[in-house]
């Protein structure tokens, strides 16, 4: 199958993996270290705006087309790429609820960096998708248009 | 004090993976029978509008555009449908269909409803359905 524009379902399964650690870095740093953990947050934040502009070239997709997907099996199917998409949406509106709101207060960035390790632990390694749990719910609460 | 938060967070994140896992895509019967209103579903199927029930049962797969597990979903319902005359497989896309997922009180896609030839609602499933639970309530209904 090589319809275009459709991804490696593992792919975007790998950069939460990534996330996750990076996240959780940044939760434990946040309790400490606020100026470190509050670049990490930034750092996510540019992450997953790099993401949702330009995939293809985002460092996470760069590490998994040389390194991991040669030692993968070939997918057994391609995935449509909006899901991972809204994904990396939710990541990011989580981030700048860091970036924005630990300039105010010191506890946001720890908020956002344990929502954005929950969401990218349970999507990595539970395979729980957002755009799955989360579109209906937030579209009927009238958040998103 | 930051050891035990993160770890605190560590283990809520695995409790809610744990818990996802057991819970996700159990199915459970529905009581009432609603007969769902097929003009009100609008789906189309091969470009025609569906108007009829499946002759023995009917499977409805409601879908969004950013829901990852729907088209694995799909394919296995497309399959049984495939092999089953008497089964027919529609799905609805309810990414603009607010209406419906309030209607039918979906929070989360997949969700597959299983119908009688009479259309009336027998069963639902929220998320992918675990091994085997659409199969046995398809054979409940004479549909396999």
């Amino acid at each position: 199958m090589t319809t275009t524009g459709h991804i490696d379902p593992r792919g975007p399964r790998f950069g939460a993996a990534i996330t996750s650690v990076l996240s959780l870095i940044a939760f434990a740093l946040s309790l400490e270290e606020a100026r470190l953990a509050y670049i990490t947050v930034v750092v996510l934040g540019i992450l997953f705006a790099w993401s949702i502009i330009s995939p293809g070239t985002h460092p996470y997709s760069l590490v998994f087309k040389k390194f991991v997907r040669p030692s993968l099996k070939p997918p057994k199917e391609l995935e449509d790429p909006r899901p991972p998409r809204f994904a990396q949406q939710v990541g990011l509106s989580f981030a700048l609820l860091g970036i924005v709101g630990g300039l105010f207060s010191p506890v946001l960035v720890s908020v956002a960096a344990a929502f954005i390790f929950l969401a990218s632990f349970l999507n990595a390694y539970f395979g729980l998708c957002l755009g799955c749990q989360m579109y209906l719910v937030v579209r009927r609460l009238g958040i998103i248009r | 004090m930051t050891t035990g938060l993160t770890l605190a967070l560590l283990a809520v994140s695995l409790l809610a993976g744990v818990t996802y896992k057991l819970f996700h895509g159990r199915g459970h019967r529905v009581l009432g029978a609603e007969v769902v209103d097929l003009a009100k579903l609008k789906v189309h199927k091969n470009g025609d509008p569906v108007n009829e029930f499946g002759s023995k049962a009917t499977l409805v797969l409601f879908s969004t555009k950013y829901c990852g597990q729907c088209p694995a979903a799909r394919r296995a319902l497309a399959k049984l449908a495939h092999r089953h005359g008497s089964l027919l497989f529609i799905e609805a896309d309810i990414t603009e269909r607010l209406d419906l997922a309030a209607h039918f009180n979906i929070t989360q896609t997949p969700t597959i409803f299983v119908l009688n030839h009479r259309g009336e609602i027998r069963y639902r499933v929220g998320g992918t359905p675990k091994t085997n639970t659409i199969e046995t309530e398809l054979a409940k209904l004479g549909a396999l």
